[in-house]
């Protein structure tokens, strides 16, 4: 079985934050929780470049590893869910993310944290396949209808990329051959500064 | 006057081109392309931060230390006093003979409550510690209600704890000489060890509990608002862990002592007395 990965191109990410709508919109995530967010550096300046994260779904997750009731698991194909019925919202799986993944709904009773919602590669969760349930708690399941997830399908740019491990890298190292790096790169010099 | 007009401008497009061209080289190489390496070397240090000095501790620690702490904690120690009853037994005194007012209403009912909510928040704080077990949902989450509520309830009666028993609990050199002899514990006979009105052990169990709560109260306020950065919450959760599990020792010692190490102990809490017998040997500078 493949390995289900998430690649974002910084030299085609535009900052268009379409991938945080298209995700927000799509699986109707609460307000206060975002499940993917575009990061800029150098933002107005020359070298500008932006990225899209959300959840990694790393090998070996260290929320995994953390979670006091195993609430949260990985598929085969790497895909990491987590169950809400499970999570009781603690938290160790923020603290022990690096990218800041897993978000918690806010207004229980007594200022508590709601079950940890966080990127499901599009794949829904635990519950029934297509079912009311998990529709409700963990958005659209994409990946069993065979499709990509949302953010990546809307890309404008083709910025990022999801699917099979090998077809991304595929795709990536192809265009970085055709666009080429350092002085045989594209840009003003290439375009304007012949010699 | 027209005549000014065309020498100006042609004035005015020689500097801006002359500026122009002065900057170009600058402006234009910089928006040519740099290494992404670069860029991802950057933008890494924008959201994984400095994950590797606290991220990494707790998670290693999370993942393993913690869990088996709180086992060996739940395990051993009630083991040791099991062989400590068996072994050497419990201390018994006369109950009979004269009875001594040790400990007031407002003094019982203040311990009554700490001890309570202090029950309460190692029985919900274990649970979640070993969740996995319990299968987590909405016992679980029922449970950290209840460890709010009972810290705040327990944060309290510490407090007032503070105020009636901090002067009888201020550490005296004999104390030392009762840790040095274990208070007496590890002998059959029924010597006399050093000891005001509270004992070192006493005193140990207080501080920890009045000074270690403020702590765990800090810590935990920081794990259940979110307040603070990420490395606040990572240091709270570690900090929280361990001093959690010296408390909960020492409060399965203080549970030992009072059920089963002495004979009747208990009582003196319930109904305020405490015989002198039991006073002359375990609180010889109490004065009567």
């Amino acid at each position: 079985m493949g390995r289900m990965k998430f690649l974002c191109d910084i030299e085609r990410c535009i900052d268009c934050s379409g991938c945080v709508v298209a995700c927000k919109e799509g699986h109707h995530i609460p307000v206060g929780v975002n499940r993917r967010r575009v990061i800029t550096i150098n933002q107005g300046k020359p070298g500008e470049k932006s990225i899209s994260v959300s959840c990694m779904h790393c090998a070996d997750a260290p929320c995994i590893a953390v979670c006091p009731t195993d609430a949260i698991y990985q598929r085969d194909d790497g895909i990491v869910l987590v169950s809400k019925d499970t999570c009781i919202g603690c938290g160790y799986c923020f603290m022990a993310c690096p990218f800041g993944a897993p978000q918690f709904p806010s207004g229980q009773v007594f200022g508590a944290r709601g079950a940890m919602d966080k990127c499901t590669f599009c794949a829904g969760g635990p519950e029934e396949t297509f079912s009311v349930k998990e529709q409700k708690l963990y958005g659209q399941n994409r990946i069993a209808e065979g499709k990509v997830p949302l953010c990546a399908a809307m890309c404008a740019t083709k910025a990022l990329l999801a699917g099979d491990a090998d077809e991304v890298a595929d795709v990536y190292r192809e265009r970085v051959f055709k666009r080429g790096s350092g002085t045989n790169a594209w840009g003003w010099d290439k375009a304007y500064k012949k010699k | 006057m027209k005549k000014l007009i065309l020498p100006g401008c042609i004035l005015f497009w020689a500097m801006a081109g002359l500026a122009i061209a002065q900057s170009q080289g600058q402006l234009l190489t910089s928006f040519g392309p740099g290494p992404s390496t670069a860029a991802f070397h950057e933008i890494n240090g924008l959201f994984t931060g400095d994950w590797q000095q606290y991220g990494q501790l707790f998670t290693s620690l999370q993942a393993n230390i913690f869990s088996q702490i709180f086992l060996l904690v739940v395990t051993v120690v009630p083991l040791i006093f099991f062989l400590h009853y068996i072994i050497i037994g419990p201390m018994k005194f006369s109950h009979e003979g004269r009875q001594i007012y040790y400990f007031n209403l407002l003094s019982r009912c203040i311990h009554w409550c700490a001890a309570i909510s202090f029950a309460l928040l190692v029985i919900t704080g274990l649970l979640t510690i070993f969740g996995s077990l319990v299968g987590g949902g909405v016992l679980l989450r029922s449970g950290r209600t209840v460890h709010l509520i009972s810290a705040v309830t327990f944060s309290g009666s510490a407090l007032f704890m503070l105020f009636i028993w901090a002067k009888d609990m201020i550490i005296a050199p004999y104390d030392f000489l009762w840790m040095l002899k274990i208070g007496g514990y590890l002998s059959k006979e029924n010597k006399t060890v050093p000891a005001g009105r509270f004992n070192a052990g006493q005193k140990s169990w207080f501080w920890l509990a009045t000074l270690g709560g403020t702590v765990m109260a800090v810590t935990g306020y920081f794990l259940y608002s979110f307040q603070g950065n990420t490395d606040t919450l990572r240091l709270s959760a570690i900090i929280h862990n361990f001093l959690g599990a010296a408390m909960v020792t020492v409060f399965i010692i203080h549970l030992y002592m009072s059920l089963f190490a002495i004979k009747g102990a208990i009582r003196s809490m319930i109904s305020g007395y405490k015989p002198e017998a039991e006073l002359k040997i375990l609180h010889p500078r109490f004065k009567i």
